[in-house]
C-alpha cells in the first residue's frame, strides 16, 4: 500500500456556458493536464446547493472544485452572484464543523480561458495531493458499507 | 424460583465480570437522559428515584437504523448479502417497569403475521434487570394502563431496594434463572418472598379507565376534540421516537455507490406528514388532527382490538419532551370524562 | 394579564381577528401554546417567565382565515421571526395583528423553577425586551438578572480546536441524532412544503439515522438557515438527543453579522441576505 502513490480524486462542478466550454477548449487545443478531476456539468453555479458538495465528500472526493462564469458574464445574469454569497457562508460552516474548507476551491473560468482551466485544475490537484487523502468520512461510511467478511463469502 | 439479596458491592463485581466477558452492559447515562453501553463499573447507574430518560431503551432491540441486507451488482444481476448476524449478548440494568413492559407488548406485533428475526434475536440475547420505581410526576400514569411501580412484566430479574446498600433480586423468568446459575458466585444470599417489603413504594392513583377510553374511541372518529388537538401539535415525532412502545418503521434502499448498497429499516412515525402519502400524491391523513387521532387510536383502540394490549406504558416521555407541551395523560382523562358524560346521557 | 386579555377580547368582539395564537396554562400549570377562537377562549391567556414557545411557527402551519386577521401574542425574539416571515413574503404585515409583550426573560429548564441560573442563554443578549414592532404592547418591564453565557466558552474552545478535533466533537454529537425532525418542525423559518430531506428522487440526504446522514442533515439545515435564523433556539430546546444546535446557528448568525453587517428579522423592509447579492461581495477565496 505504501508504494502506491496517493492520487487525489477531485470532483468539479462546472457551469455549462463558461467553464465547461473553457474545459472543452482546453481539450480541443490539446493542452496537457492531469486527469484526476471528474466534471459534473450544471447549467449555472447558482444551481449548486451545498448539499452537492457534501455528497461529493461523502462519496470519497478528496477535494471539490466549483467553477463558473466571471461576475457580470453569467448566462442567466445573476446566478453566479447568488452562488458567491452562499459560498461565503458555506466555507465557514465547513470550517466550523471540522471539514477543512481549503479542500473546497472556487474559480471563475470563462469559455475562452482554456489555458486558465488547465492551470486551475492542475493547481487544485497538486494542492490536494499535498494535503493527502480526506479521511473524515472513512469512519462514517463503514456504518453502511458491506462488511469485508461478508464480501469474502460471495 | 429463588429470590436473592444483592449488595451494591456484589452488583459492582457482577458488572465488572460482565464487562470482561461477552456482554454489552447497558444502564442509564450519568445525566439520566439516555440509555448507554457502559465501559466501566463506575458508570453503572441504578436509581429508583430517577426520572425516566428522554429516549427509551428500545434502541437496543429495535435500532434507529438497521441493515436488513446488502446488495451488490453482479453483471446483470444482484447478489443479496445478509447483514452480519449479531449475536451480541446484552444486559440492561435498572430499567423501570414502564420500560421493561414495553418489550412483551411490542413483541406481539413483531411476531404477528411475520416474525421479525432482528427484534426476536436481540430480545433472546438480552437479560433485562428491572427496578422498582420511586419517581412519580404529573406526566406518568403507569397504573392507568395496567402497570405499577412494582410490576415485573418484561423483566428477567427484578430489583427491589431494601436499604441504601442492598437490593432484593426476584427471579422472574427461566432466562433469569439460567443467568443466576451461571453467576452463582454473586447470587449467594437468598431471601424469602414474604420478607421482601414493597409497602413503602408509592403506588399512584389511576387517572383514567382504558376500557371506557376505548369505548369512546370506538364511536367518536369524527369528534371535534381531534381538531383542537391537531391545532397545537407540530408533527415533530419526538413523542414517537422517545416512546418505548412506538414501533412503526420505514424500509429504504440506500446506495453506497452505483454497484452496491443496503436495505435498511428505520424508525418512522405516524406524525410525519409524508407517513401516509401515496405514490399518487393523495394523503389520507393530510392534516395534523387526523394524524394525532391516529396516534391515540392506535395506542388505545386498534392495538387493543388486535392484541388485547394497550400500546402505552404510561412513562410520560412524550409529554416531558413535547415542544408544545401536549399532555397525553390530560387528553386521556378528558376523553374518559367525555365517555362518562355520553354514558350518562344515554 | 388583564391588559392582554382585554385587548384580545376587544379584537374578537370587533371581529378584527379570526383567531389569536397565545399562551394558556393546562391543569398542571404548564404554559403552552393555545389558539383562541373566541372571547371566551381569550380569557385563559397568560404570559410569564415560562412562556418559552415561539408562536410564530403557527403562522405558516395553521390554515389562513377567510375573514379577519390572525392575532399573535409575541415576545421580542418571536417578533423577529414574524418580521423574518414578512421579509420572505410568507405572510403579509396586514394579515397579522401583533400583540407584543414586554418580556422579563424566560426559563431554560422548563420543569424547574425560574431563576438566574435557570434562564435561557439567548436572554443574556436580548435587545428587544420591549419588542421593536407591534400593534399593541402589554406587560411591564422589570429588572432581570442576566444568566451566564455557557455557550460562549464552548464556541471559543471550538474555534481553537484543530479540524480533526472539531470533527470528532460534532461526530459525537450527531451520532445521538435520531432524525425526528423536531428541530425542523418547531422552527418558524423551516416552512418549505417539501423539505430537501424528504426528497427521495434523488436522495440527497439519507433518511436513515446513520452518523453520516445526520451530519448531512444538520449541516444542510444550518446552511439553509444561514442569514435567516433569528436565534430563538427552539430547535435546541425541542431536540430529544440534547444536540447543541444553537452553536451551529449562532455561528452562521455571526458570519452574517461579520461579513455583511446583517441581522434577519429587524427591518421589515430590508431585502433578505441570502436571497440577494451585491456586485461587490468579497471574492478573495475565488481563483
Amino acid at each position: 500500500m505504501e508504494n502506491e502513490k496517493f492520487e487525489p480524486k477531485i470532483v468539479a462542478f462546472v457551469c455549462n456556458w463558461c467553464t465547461y466550454t473553457g474545459a472543452d477548449l482546453a481539450g480541443t487545443s490539446r493542452l496537457k493536464q492531469q486527469t484526476n478531476a471528474r466534471l459534473i456539468r450544471v447549467p449555472c453555479t447558482g444551481r449548486i446547493d451545498p448539499v452537492f458538495i457534501i455528497k461529493a465528500f461523502e462519496k470519497g472526493a478528496d477535494g471539490v472544485l466549483v467553477s463558473g462564469c466571471h461576475p457580470n458574464d453569467c448566462h442567466y445574469n445573476t446566478g453566479n452572484f447568488h452562488a458567491r454569497r452562499r459560498w461565503i457562508f458555506f466555507r465557514q460552516l465547513l470550517d466550523f464543523v471540522g471539514i477543512d474548507s481549503s479542500r473546497l476551491y472556487f474559480s471563475w473560468v470563462s469559455a475562452s480561458e482554456g489555458k486558465k482551466w488547465v492551470d486551475v485544475v492542475d493547481g487544485v490537484i497538486n494542492s490536494v495531493r499535498k494535503k493527502g487523502r480526506f479521511n473524515g468520512y472513512k469512519r462514517l461510511n463503514k456504518e453502511t458499507e458491506i462488511p469485508v467478511s461478508a464480501v469474502d463469502k460471495l | 424460583m429463588n429470590n436473592y439479596v444483592l449488595s451494591k458491592d456484589q452488583i459492582n463485581k457482577l458488572t465488572q465480570e460482565l464487562l470482561t466477558s461477552d456482554y454489552k452492559v447497558i444502564s442509564s447515562s450519568k445525566d439520566g437522559r439516555r440509555f448507554v453501553a457502559i465501559s466501566s463499573a463506575d458508570d453503572l447507574m441504578i436509581n429508583s428515584n430517577q426520572k425516566p430518560s428522554a429516549v427509551s431503551m428500545k434502541e437496543f432491540f429495535f435500532p434507529k437504523t438497521e441493515t436488513l441486507f446488502f446488495y451488490k451488482r453482479n453483471k446483470d444481476e444482484y447478489d443479496l448479502i445478509d447483514a452480519i448476524e449479531e449475536n451480541q449478548l446484552q444486559i440492561i440494568f435498572g430499567a423501570k417497569p414502564c420500560d421493561t413492559s414495553a418489550i412483551p407488548i411490542v413483541s406481539k406485533v413483531f411476531n404477528w403475521d411475520y416474525k421479525d428475526v432482528f427484534f426476536n434475536k436481540k430480545v433472546e440475547n438480552t437479560i433485562i434487570i428491572g427496578l422498582t420505581c420511586n419517581f412519580i410526576d404529573e406526566n406518568c400514569f403507569c397504573t392507568s394502563v395496567g402497570l405499577s411501580p412494582i410490576s415485573e412484566k418484561g423483566s428477567d430479574l427484578f430489583l427491589i431496594p431494601i436499604d441504601e446498600n442492598k437490593f432484593a433480586c426476584k427471579v422472574v423468568t427461566e432466562k433469569g434463572e439460567k443467568f443466576v446459575s451461571s453467576h452463582s458466585n454473586i447470587f449467594t444470599q437468598t431471601i424469602d418472598e414474604q420478607s421482601i417489603n414493597t409497602n413503602d413504594i408509592k403506588i399512584p392513583e389511576k387517572r383514567f379507565e382504558p376500557k371506557e377510553v376505548k369505548e369512546w374511541l370506538d364511536k367518536n372518529f369524527n369528534h371535534s376534540l381531534w381538531d383542537e388537538l391537531g391545532e397545537n401539535c407540530l408533527g415533530c415525532a419526538q413523542c414517537a421516537f422517545a416512546c418505548p412502545t412506538c414501533h412503526c418503521f420505514d424500509i429504504v434502499d440506500e446506495e453506497c455507490n452505483h454497484t452496491c448498497g443496503r436495505r435498511a429499516k428505520n424508525w418512522d412515525a405516524c406524525q410525519f406528514e409524508i407517513f401516509t402519502k401515496h405514490a399518487s400524491g393523495h394523503n389520507p391523513r393530510n392534516e395534523q388532527d387526523k394524524r394525532y387521532r391516529q396516534r391515540i387510536s392506535h395506542k388505545f383502540k386498534y392495538y387493543a382490538d388486535k392484541f388485547d394490549e394497550i400500546l402505552c406504558t404510561g412513562c410520560g416521555r412524550c409529554t416531558r419532551g413535547c415542544p408544545v407541551f401536549t399532555d397525553i395523560g390530560i387528553i386521556l382523562e378528558d376523553i374518559n370524562q367525555l365517555a362518562k358524560e355520553s354514558i350518562s346521557n344515554n | 394579564m388583564k391588559q392582554l386579555i382585554d385587548i384580545s377580547k376587544e379584537l374578537f368582539e370587533s371581529k378584527k381577528v379570526a383567531y389569536i395564537i397565545g399562551y394558556a396554562e393546562d391543569k398542571f400549570k404548564r404554559v403552552k401554546p393555545f389558539v383562541a377562537h373566541s372571547s371566551l377562549d381569550a380569557e385563559t391567556f397568560v404570559f410569564n417567565n415560562y412562556s418559552v414557545n415561539n408562536l410564530s411557527v403557527y403562522l405558516t402551519r395553521l390554515p389562513k382565515p377567510k375573514d379577519g386577521k390572525i392575532g399573535i401574542v409575541a415576545k421580542g425574539c418571536d417578533i423577529k421571526s414574524i418580521i423574518a416571515l414578512i421579509q420572505e413574503n410568507q405572510i403579509k404585515r396586514d394579515d397579522v395583528i401583533i400583540i407584543g409583550v414586554n418580556c422579563n426573560s424566560v426559563v431554560n429548564q422548563i420543569d424547574e423553577q425560574f431563576s438566574k441560573e435557570n434562564t435561557a442563554i439567548k436572554c443574556k443578549y436580548c435587545q428587544v425586551r420591549t419588542p421593536a414592532h407591534y400593534d399593541y404592547l402589554v406587560g411591564e418591564i422589570k429588572e432581570v438578572e442576566l444568566p451566564e453565557d455557557k455557550n460562549f466558552a464552548i464556541m471559543q474552545k471550538l474555534d481553537s480546536m484543530s479540524a480533526e478535533e472539531k470533527w470528532n466533537f460534532w461526530e459525537a454529537e450527531f451520532e445521538k441524532c435520531v432524525k425526528c425532525y423536531a428541530c425542523r418542525q418547531v422552527c418558524p423559518l423551516c416552512y418549505c412544503e417539501q423539505c430537501i430531506v424528504d426528497k427521495s428522487m434523488p436522495r440527497w440526504i439519507d433518511s436513515s439515522a446513520t452518523t453520516k446522514g445526520n451530519f448531512a442533515w444538520n449541516m444542510i439545515r444550518a446552511f439553509h438557515l444561514s442569514g435567516r435564523c433569528i436565534g430563538c433556539n427552539e430547535c435546541e430546546r425541542a431536540c430529544p438527543a440534547d444536540i447543541p444546535l444553537s452553536l451551529l446557528n449562532r455561528k452562521m448568525g455571526m458570519v452574517a453579522m461579520n461579513e455583511f453587517n446583517y441581522r434577519h428579522g429587524t427591518d421589515i423592509n430590508q431585502p433578505t441576505l441570502i436571497g440577494n447579492y451585491n456586485v461587490n461581495d468579497k471574492e478573495d477565496f475565488i481563483m
